[in-house]
């Protein structure tokens, strides 16, 4: 019948999802793995149709065909879209998050977990170049650690809870019994939809709070043509932000503002908002989601087991000179020029 | 919360009393009851434990209750389950012949009746604009009080009794006899506004003014043209016999109807006409049949009397002249002529749609000659099936809640009256002094057409030297009627403040509680429904069903024959209305009633139907027909389901019941009948009896008079009585011999005992003798009216001066220029109260609408879901919400008329006794309806008014 | 082994509506929830056609793979039922369902969705059969009570059938070959004509 009616797609479903789609295929998603997820999906789909047949057969070809592509009516029906008899969207939005963005996530977040982790073995930790001053510089002020761990709990509490209502069926479910399974699973639900408001807020703060330190200049060209240091000997240099402090940050700006927007359009469905729309949103909101946590894999690697020294700054908000010295040589330079 | 009956108090005593009960709740509580806990709130539904399920209702009995729908007059059976008292389930029946277990809407939301949460729970009374709870004794006191005060001053006809087509037989004939004792014939119900212009139309053809076959007899048809009719929303159920029709018989279906319905949906053909045009487009029909020879030329000649007086008029219409009246052209008019005279036997099915006019007995009329031109009358498969509303609609006309007759359709002469006191074994002399003793217009009152229904606004409101009665009314009884039905709601209002006292007896508050700004002066009286109740019902075909009681009745609740005895005992003729009729627990016995009204009703054979052979084919629901609703084996084999009225003679005499009038093919002993001769032996030395037409095995072969003990006489037929039935059959007829010996002798020898006449196709007592189109009062085509105006004003119809020329004659065509029409949803019943109390129901159809063309609400600048004012033509409005929509017409809107509640733009909820508003309420379409009423019934105009609609700002 | 399915003859369903309160009625559902409805296509206009829907009971059914807690099961019979305990509100099912199916009760703060409620073909839930936990979660089960659906056994046309697909499949065979033919009966084998117990398979005969 129909395999995927891509073509079909309305436009701005297409524009919105494919550019993000495309970005997390580009973390990983094998060729194999997307011709197998195409397969079993058009097989499902033609075996999933006997019922719909049925009613083809009953109301003749044209009344199926209409009712098929979405026709509305009317019902006495209150309910949101009762006046479609078909809807059309469902079946591509199950095989959008079923046969893609379930499987590329993993492979996404799978995939980066093992790079990081053949590369701490492969390179190790990135030590101080010299031992440690004994001296420090303040880095973080107390407001802007809160906000951060404040962040960064929302994160990741709605990230497991988040991966959970994705995946948590497939292994939890048989792990827990299902009892607690169910009971973990509402948690889950709730902690997802009254804690996301929050983290929005939390992430609203940061940008703003953070943004002037984040524009990028020549010194972060320089910074990524050495590949932040992997690239020749020297240390590049960097401000207070280094250039993949800043990639980080507009990223998560970026990417997180995807996934605040289209979590609260599934966050309140009480504005009657399509159904289509939450297909939309739900697509955006999981591919985007599990971009930002395989990125954010990223960003922890290097904030704690990759860099030494680098977790004391967001911890006590103070770094040893050495620290500073090595990975944020001019912010380092203009905070002893002031004193 | 009653979980049990009234005498069994133990389960839940904890919670409040007054609540009807649902199935969730009612589990529950049994749960709870079981497992000691008191604080039944506390529990939510998912909470209860696993060790309550033991004692949980699937282990209480199930008692299977058979009952009849109380929603329209198809008469589906049920099956009830009561668990405890509870009504705990309802399932399908799917033996029963009319419905086979199926249900519209109404049908299978009917358990809600056992729950009955927005009902009216206690007798309440209005003080200073408060309803306050009263005790049924003062509330009988009060109103009973002012009843006879009202009766010393201004005499019995100034208390109006409006009864109700939701009574059972027994309380319909009841409250007839009931009305008759207190000294008025100003009693009236639904059927008033419903089927009169058909009862009155097709008695005066051919005899009775009832639906000819049944719904399983359409099995049999070829053809069905259904005008003003849409049985796929009014009674669904019946679609399920017109569509078996459709795919066994290929029968070809024709909708006639301005509005494209659900019906039009199913139709082979839909033709629009313009509203109120029916005789037009008969007539145009007919023209084309006579013009190719199409009609049943025999038939005509042995059973129609007058067809060439109707040959002449239709001859006026052309198919150019049939266009330009009803918009629809000479090409399809022939086509769907030639498909009914091909395709025969064919039946017509009409309802509201053609009798809710000023011309609806012409309407009526011009349908019966379409069908007797066509020969299609007295055959299975043919036939005038005429759907009735109500569930008992046609039983209440029977048993004459009707102000223009006593039960039986005896009529108000001296000689119905010396009938009826002889069968209630009341003094004549006595009954005839409870009526006001003064001539108006030659008539005494008790022989005068009351006040109908439809015009008891006008009884409080006109002039009362107009009114051929002593006084205005003053008290008026709404006993199970919705005044939202009725037209000219903004008249009503200041009719309803104008009474001294208005009394509500019914199982809801009704828009007419709330309607007015009254402070005073109103009483509601709690009656409960038939499902807390039992007796006998009859369905549209004729048929009789009995009905179980299923629960005892809600709250306080009484049925309604309680509450008349209540009330006769207060009024101090109680003695003589109960003579023979047994009280047990201030109850009359129920069985009593139907037994002496099958010692009267000798007219239309309402005779043999004994409660026990009714509760006999009640519990036989399986061993009957689907399609011709005989009997086959069992108990009562060879006998017609329900008895089929006339069912002739004594139940002892063991007549199966008419399952199809006038139908010659059977002996009348077998169901067969004849044209009933009713109008005389000959007109202007014309032979009215039929010719070489009689009914099979007739010793007779020939027409012949009704029958009489004289006839019996000259017949040679006299001593085929037994010497009882001599005695009694003494100078009487057929209709008067309380011994239906006369019946049984006639029956014997194969004779019809109303005589075999011709059907005539002229009613000369009518206004028009031969149905002519006239233009309604209100019309958009005022080129019309002078070719075809309406009757002249009338000075007094129905005690009342009624209006024609005087208000044709004003063109408002400017100032209301969209013609208005309203109807039916499938959700909802009559004034709706019940079923907008009905959360199932209301849940589907929550807000009031008016359906305008596309067209048209571009035109005046509105969209669909915008809210728009319709303003009818004498100034009443409705605020109501635009369904944009091509089901009507450009220049025709349609609203549907259960709303209630609100009134031109006010929301009345807050004026609801508390927890009694329905849950949906929205304007009365009526509110914006208009004067008009057919001038031999008094038949309201529903269907066509001009009107106006602008679109509502904020 | 049955395959439980819905079919709804289109050529007879006039949309009284007969199907929803039985519903209602049966599963004493909340306002506001309705599993079963009934669409016109065309409404008003020729080629009107009324269909009534509710969950089709899908033999691979979409909601039963979107669901993140995996909530739904399917019956020996093919019946799609689901455990409302499970049930978090996702309102994934409903994104999937092509038929609108599931429904849910939103009286929660921020219009949150509560617990899925939906069609069981009158079968009840995965609690004890009848149980009043049972009926109360999740409405009648007529299933074990060897009944059908309450909406295909009052369907006022018989339009809306319910049942074994094979014999439901057969009787609409015998309606369309009627249909075509000018002496059809009504989709009832003559002998049973009378009760249209085929129609009505199930019917009360053994009951009543």
């Amino acid at each position: 019948m129909i395999p995927l009616k891509w073509l079909s797609f309305k436009l701005p479903f297409h524009t919105l999802l494919l550019p993000l789609l495309a970005l997390t295929l580009a973390f990983s998603l094998s060729f194999s793995g997307l011709t197998q997820a195409a397969d079993s999906a058009e097989e499902k789909t033609s075996q999933a149709r006997p019922a719909e047949r049925k009613v083809a057969s009953f109301a003749g070809p044209e009344y199926w065909k209409a009712i098929q592509q979405g026709e509305t009516g009317r019902t006495q029906s209150q309910a949101r879209e009762a006046n479609q008899l078909i809807n059309v969207q469902g079946e591509e939005w199950r095989i959008w998050r079923n046969q893609w963005v379930t499987p590329a996530g993993a492979y996404a977040m799978g995939g980066t977990l093992a790079v990081l982790l053949i590369f701490y073995i492969l390179v190790g930790q990135n030590k101080l170049d010299s031992p440690r001053t004994g001296n420090t510089v303040e880095r973080w002020k107390r407001f802007d650690r809160a906000l951060h761990w404040t962040v960064a709990t929302l994160f990741i509490i709605l990230a497991i809870s988040g991966l959970t209502l994705l995946y948590g069926k497939f292994f939890l479910r048989a792990a827990l019994g299902d009892s607690l399974w169910g009971n973990y699973a509402i948690a889950c639900k709730l902690a997802h939809n009254y804690l996301g408001p929050l983290f929005v807020l939390g992430l609203l703060v940061m940008i703003i709070k953070w943004m002037k330190n984040n524009f990028f200049n020549s010194t972060d060209v320089k910074w990524f043509m050495q590949g932040g240091g992997m690239v020749g000997k020297a240390h590049p240099s960097a401000g207070y932000m280094n250039g993949g402090e800043k990639a980080w940050f507009w990223v998560l700006t970026t990417v997180g503002l995807v996934v605040c927007i289209s979590g609260l359009v599934m966050d309140f469905p009480n504005f009657d908002q399509y159904r289509e729309t939450m297909q939309q949103a739900n697509l955006i909101h999981g591919a985007a989601s599990l971009l930002l946590i395989a990125a954010s894999f990223g960003h922890i690697y290097i904030g704690t087991a990759g860099t030494e020294g680098a977790l004391e700054g967001m911890t006590n908000g103070h770094v040893d000179e050495a620290w500073a010295k090595q990975h944020h040589d001019l912010w380092y330079n203009e905070v002893k020029n002031k004193k | 919360m009653r979980l049990t009956k009234k005498s069994d108090q133990s389960a839940a005593t904890s919670s409040t009393s007054g609540l009807g009960l649902s199935r969730r709740r009612f589990l529950q509580n049994s749960g709870i009851a079981a497992g000691g806990v008191a604080t039944a709130g506390m529990m939510a539904p998912g909470m209860m434990q696993p060790a309550e399920a033991a004692t949980a209702p699937t282990g209480a009995a199930i008692e299977i209750k058979r009952t009849i729908c109380s929603h329209c007059s198809v008469g589906c059976g049920v099956y009830a389950e009561v668990q405890n008292g509870i009504w705990t389930g309802q399932e399908p029946a799917f033996d029963h012949p009319f419905n086979l277990g199926a249900h519209c809407a109404k049908g299978a939301a009917l358990r809600e009746h056992g729950h009955g949460d927005r009902r009216l729970k206690y007798p309440m009374k209005l003080v200073d604009g408060q309803w306050k709870k009263i005790s049924w004794e003062q509330a009988i006191d009060e109103v009973g009080d002012k009843m006879l005060q009202v009766r010393e001053e201004s005499g019995p006809d100034s208390v109006y009794w409006l009864g109700s087509a939701k009574f059972s037989n027994e309380q319909a004939y009841l409250f007839r006899k009931y009305a008759s004792l207190w000294g008025t014939n100003n009693v009236d119900h639904q059927a008033r506004i419903c089927h009169s212009t058909t009862v009155a139309g097709v008695a005066n053809t051919w005899g009775y003014g009832a639906m000819t076959n049944s719904f399983n007899d359409i099995h049999f048809s070829k053809s069905i043209i259904l005008i003003g009719a849409n049985p796929a929303e009014a009674h669904p159920v019946s679609m399920q016999h017109i569509l078996r029709a459709k795919e066994r018989n290929k029968a070809h279906i024709i909708c006639v109807d301005p509005r494209f319905t659900r019906t039009a949906a199913h139709a082979n053909e839909y033709i629009r006409i313009r509203p109120g045009s029916d005789v037009a487009f008969v007539w145009g029909m007919l023209w084309h049949i006579f013009e190719n020879g199409w009609e049943d030329k025999q038939f005509i000649q042995q059973r129609v009397y007058g067809m060439n007086e109707v040959r002449e008029e239709v001859s006026k219409w052309t198919p150019d002249e049939v266009e330009n009246v009803t918009g629809v052209t000479g090409e399809q008019m022939r086509r769907a002529a030639k498909e009914l005279a091909e395709n025969r036997p064919g039946t017509v099915i009409w309802c509201m749609g053609g009798t809710q006019h000023t011309t609806g007995n012409n309407n009526t009329r011009a349908y019966c000659i379409l069908m007797l031109a066509l020969g299609n009358m007295g055959k299975s498969g043919g036939g005038t099936n005429i759907f009735r509303g109500h569930d008992n609609v046609q039983g209440a006309t029977d048993l004459g809640v009707l102000s223009h007759t006593l039960p039986g359709y005896y009529g108000l002469s001296d000689g119905a009256w010396a009938h009826w006191a002889k069968v209630w074994n009341v003094d004549l002399e006595w009954i005839q002094n409870r009526f006001d003793q003064n001539v108006y217009r030659k008539l005494k009152p008790i022989n005068d057409q009351g006040i109908p229904v439809s015009r008891w606004i006008d009884g409080v409101l006109e002039n009362k030297e107009n009114i051929d009665q002593k006084d205005n009314l003053r008290v008026m009884v709404c006993w199970g009627h919705a005044v939202n039905s009725q037209t000219r709601g903004v008249e009503m209002k200041k009719a309803i403040e104008k009474l001294d006292t208005l009394v509500i007896v019914d199982p809801y508050p009704t828009h007419a509680a709330v309607m007015s700004d009254r402070k005073d002066g109103v009483y509601l009286l709690p009656a409960c429904t038939q499902f807390e109740t039992y007796g006998s019902v009859t369905a549209s075909n004729r048929s009789l069903q009995w009905r179980d009681q299923v629960i005892e009745p809600l709250f306080e609740s009484k049925p309604d024959h309680e509450i008349m005895n209540l009330f006769a005992k207060k009024l101090g003729f109680a003695e003589q209305l109960f003579k023979n009729i047994e009280i047990k627990n201030d109850q009359p016995v129920i069985e009593d009633i139907t037994r002496e009204f099958n010692k009267g009703m000798w007219t239309i054979g309402y005779t043999g139907q004994s409660p026990e052979r009714m509760k006999l084919h009640q519990k036989n629901w399986h061993t009957f027909n689907y399609d011709t609703l005989i009997g086959e084996g069992g108990p009562i084999s060879g006998e017609y389901y329900g008895m089929p009225w006339p069912c002739w003679g004594t139940a002892e005499q063991g007549h199966p019941g008419t399952p199809i009038l006038y139908d010659t093919s059977k002996s009348v002993a077998d169901g067969g009948l004849t044209f009933r001769a009713r109008f005389g032996v000959e007109r202007e030395g014309v032979n009215l009896l039929a010719e070489n037409s009689f009914s099979k095995n007739s010793d007779i072969k020939d027409g012949y008079p009704e029958f009489s003990g004289k006839l019996l006489k000259k017949l040679g037929w006299w001593d085929d009585l037994t010497a009882d039935e001599k005695a009694q059959a003494e100078g009487k007829n057929w209709k008067t011999d309380l011994s239906g010996g006369i019946q049984r002798v006639a029956i014997k020898h194969g004779c019809s005992p109303f005589g075999n006449a011709k059907a005539r196709a002229v009613v000369w007592t009518f206004p028009d003798k031969v149905p002519l189109h006239r233009e309604p009062l209100y019309t958009a085509r005022r080129d019309l009216v002078s070719k075809y105006p309406t009757w002249d004003d009338a000075e007094s119809i129905y005690r009342l001066p009624t209006l024609y020329k005087s208000i044709q004659d004003k063109d408002v065509s400017k100032e209301y220029p969209i013609v208005l029409t309203s109807g039916r949803l499938v959700e909802y019943e009559g004034g709706g109260e019940e079923t907008r109390s009905n959360p199932w129901l209301a849940e589907l159809q929550q807000e009031m609408f008016v359906e305008v063309n596309p067209v048209d609400a571009n035109n005046i600048g509105f969209k669909d879901g915008d809210d728009v004012w319709v303003e009818g033509a004498e100034g009443g409005k409705v605020r109501v919400k635009a369904l944009v929509t091509r089901r009507v017409d450009t220049g025709v809107v349609f609203m549907p008329f259960h709303f209630g509640g609100r009134f031109q733009g006010k929301d009345l909820t807050d004026k609801y006794p508390q927890g009694a508003a329905p849950y949906v309420t929205g304007e009365a379409a009526n509110t914006a309806t208009t004067y008009g009423y057919d001038p031999v019934t008094q038949m309201q105009e529903t269907k066509v008014t001009l009107c106006r609609i602008n679109k509502a700002t904020a | 082994m049955a395959r439980m399915k819905f079919l709804c003859d289109s050529k007879r369903c006039i949309e009284c509506n007969g199907c929803v309160t039985a519903c209602k009625n049966e599963n004493e559902v909340e306002w506001g929830i309705q599993r079963r409805r009934v669409v016109t296509i065309n409404d008003g206009e020729p080629g009107e056609t009324s269909i009534s829907v509710a969950c089709m009971h899908c033999s691979d059914a979409p909601c039963m793979a979107v669901c993140p807690t995996d909530v739904f099961y399917q019956t020996e019979d093919g019946i799609v039922l689901h455990n409302k305990d499970g049930c978090i509100g996702c309102g994934y099912c409903l994104y999937a369902c092509p038929f609108g199916a599931p429904q849910f009760p939103s009286d929660a703060a921020f219009g949150e969705r509560g617990k899925m409620d939906k069609c069981t073909f009158c079968a009840g839930g995965p609690e004890e059969d009848n149980s009043p936990e049972e009926k109360a979660k999740y409405g009648s089960n007529r299933i074990a009570e060897g009944k059908l659906p309450m909406c295909a056994e009052m369907c006022s046309t018989k339009a809306l059938l319910a049942g074994d697909a094979a014999e439901v499949s057969d009787i609409f065979r015998e309606r369309v070959i009627y249909r075509g033919h000018n002496d059809g009966a009504w989709a009832q084998a003559p002998t049973m004509q009378k009760t249209g117990a085929d129609l009505a398979y199930d019917a009360t005969q053994s009951k009543a």
